[in-house]
């Protein structure tokens, strides 16, 4: 099945790219943008479809070589670390960890893994830059958020910013996940403007039918000089689709997460700051909750 | 769930691999396979969590293209020979298509990708269902029609699966992901021996059926799902904690257990048959799963206090004995000394 995604995906390729959870098993590495229509591509509001055909492709032979190298020098590394332990850590290491930092900001590589966006994207007045903090200890997520509507005639709300990292990919291009399944808790060690922030997780499902849920918790920034060390358990997590919460909820599996992001949505026009000291994972024995949330029954019976 | 639609299930999930094995014409064959996929996709998403829904779905997927891959390779048949008699098939594309679609079915490598997916995002007990009763049907098709397939075809889909069985399971701290891996090197070994001795491959699937339902029903009673959990779940039944181990061992396949008796045949019949260098790369890439089996035993077993664990200790809940775990413990352990009479089993 894998096989048939990909070979769809070789035929529809396009202009500007914007990579996805796909693999282009032939031409892929022969081309230098690329787009992936299997999870449909963005449309920005108000604009044309894109319609551009197939066969107006670029080709680079000296690229696809590097991307070739690149991808068996991953599938080389993916195979060592198999051999040395889950996660690259050796077993007893990985089992018996309680805390393990997974983003710290000490260099521009460090940033590279964030995409920072805002609704810039759809039209919006909002402003995001991303850069490394003083002394390059830490990143500073910095912008002003607008909420003035876009007029493009189908948006209706407006201002928001985010970062999230960027999907963890494997030898050519496979989806890879974090296993935190031995944690229990995010630990973030942030400076905030005392904005409220929502946390969201993201597991990147296998189908694309589940593409958009997504896992949020709010996390509320206290402002001031001092760091603010927040400890959000996974148990409190809910599950959202597309922005809705859903219903149904349950809890997140932590043994297959693919991104964590930030977002600020707070309709707060104005300038906006927040310092990440770094982002870690916490086993927090005291923390004996499952689950936050119970399954009423909907519409009960008098 | 409701409980006429249980009773549905249930009996469909029953009947569907009776038929298959009971059946003479493909279509019968074919019509329990779909049975038995049908019945259980319910019981995969029973939770509705997004990872059960992603589960059943990869299930139901592989599943119907396999069954349709085996009409296919019957249709193929009846039309070249006029029959549809199953232990009838001729040697050539129909039996390499029905080979394809039986090892998607029962998640040979390299069609196993799915098993550890699905078996990881489902419950315990349907886990148990999944490795156990639903191989039944896939495999007394393959034992059917085992005269007219491909020996080399075969000798290396066992190769392969045994190989990536003991590979997929050395990084794994999730149980149900490892018992995945121990399934895949298990049916390599079944499918190792499928040509040259079509007894022997039902003798293994005894032995594992009986091997796998005891792990899976001791997870169960300890209710944990990962290795770091099972560091402290000794305390709730210590004596199950202690036939865990045994078990675990069975299934690696070490002696005096009873899972030493299949790999103990298999290799003897194969060396009968001159393969001395298959024999020999069997037993020694079992050894990987071996690795993984003896990594959650010492994890279990032998990590008692003073050793730091990760997980705080577990209440010791009512504790349920079970007589038929019991029963398959003993089973599971001691029937290496009547390997005569299990020679004897058809």
């Amino acid at each position: 099945m894998a096989l048939s995604f990909k070979l769809l995906d070789s035929v529809f390729l396009s202009r500007r790219c914007h990579r996805q959870n796909a693999l282009h098993p032939l031409l892929g590495p022969l081309l230098t943008d690329c787009i992936s229509k299997l999870y449909s591509s963005y449309r920005r509001p108000g604009t044309s479809p894109d319609n551009t055909p197939p066969w107006k492709m670029n080709f680079s032979f000296e690229k696809g070589v590097d991307v070739i190298k690149k991808n068996f020098g991953l599938l080389k590394k993916e195979l060592v670390d198999h051999w040395k332990g889950p996660e690259g850590y050796h077993f007893d290491e990985y089992l018996l960890q309680q805390t393990r930092v997974v983003w710290e900001f000490r260099s521009q590589k460090d940033l590279d893994e964030w995409v920072v966006s805002s609704d810039a994207e759809i039209g919006g007045k909002s402003e995001t830059y991303l850069k490394l903090g003083k002394n390059n200890q830490t990143a500073l997520l910095y912008g002003t958020l607008s909420t003035e509507v876009p007029r493009d005639g189908e948006t209706r709300y407006s201002g928001y910013c985010s970062m999230k990292t960027k999907l963890p990919k494997g030898a050519f291009g496979t989806k890879k996940y974090y296993d935190w399944s031995n944690f229990n808790s995010l630990y973030l060690r942030i400076r905030g403007d005392g904005r409220p922030w929502m946390i969201n997780i993201y597991t990147n499902p296998y189908f694309s039918h589940q593409k958009d849920d997504l896992y949020n918790y709010f996390m509320f920034t206290r402002g001031g000089p001092y760091w603010q060390e927040i400890k959000i358990p996974f148990s409190k997590f809910f599950l959202s689709s597309r922005g809705r919460i859903q219903d149904e909820q349950y809890p997140l599996w932590l043994d297959k997460i693919s991104t964590v992001g930030f977002t600020l949505g707070d309709k707060a026009d104005g300038p906006f700051q927040l310092e990440i000291d770094f982002i870690g994972l916490l086993k927090d024995r005291a923390h004996t909750e499952e689950f936050a949330y119970e399954k009423y029954e909907k519409n009960p019976q008098a | 769930m409701n409980p006429y639609t249980s009773v549905i299930i249930t009996l469909s999930l029953i009947m569907g691999p009776l038929l298959t094995m009971s059946s003479n014409h493909w279509i019968m064959a074919w019509t329990g396979l779909e049975i038995s996929t049908l019945a259980i996709i319910p019981l995969i998403a029973k939770q509705h969590h997004p990872r059960a829904i992603e589960a059943a779905t990869k299930y139901f997927l592989t599943q119907a293209t396999a069954s349709t891959l085996i009409l296919f390779s019957s249709i193929m048949n009846a039309w070249t020979l006029g029959q549809w008699d199953i232990t009838q098939m001729s040697n050539n594309t129909p039996c390499m298509i029905l080979t394809t679609a039986l090892a998607i079915k029962l998640g040979l490598a390299p069609f196993h990708f799915w098993l550890p997916e699905v078996l990881q995002g489902t419950t315990t007990m349907t886990a148990l269902i999944l490795t156990t009763w639903q191989k039944l049907a896939p495999l007394s098709l393959l034992v059917m029609t085992s005269q007219s397939l491909n020996t080399p075809l075969m000798l290396t889909l066992g190769l392969t699966s045994t190989l990536i069985g003991g590979w997929y399971g050395l990084n794994q701290t999730q149980l149900r992901k490892i018992m995945a891996s121990s399934s895949i090197a298990h049916l390599g070994w079944m499918t190792t021996i499928l040509t040259l001795s079509p007894k022997l491959t039902l003798l293994t699937f005894y032995t594992y059926i009986i091997m796998t339902s005891t792990t899976f029903l001791m997870i169960k009673t300890l209710e944990t799902n990962m290795i770091s959990v099972m560091m402290t779940s000794w305390t709730k039944l210590p004596t199950l904690n202690t036939m865990m181990m045994l078990t675990l061992m069975s299934l690696a396949g070490l002696p005096p257990l009873t899972g030493f008796t299949p790999k103990w045949l298999i290799l003897q019949e194969l060396t009968k048959q001159h393969m001395f260098i298959m024999a020999a790369a069997m037993a020694l890439i079992s050894l990987l799963s071996l690795f993984f089996y003896l990594r959650i035993s010492y994890y279990t077993t032998i990590t008692l206090p003073p050793n730091s664990t990760n997980y705080l200790q577990q209440w010791r809940h009512k504790t349920n004995k079970k007589l038929y775990l019991a029963t398959m413990t003993t089973l599971s352990i001691t029937l290496l000394p009547i390997t005569p009479t299990l020679l004897t089993i058809p």
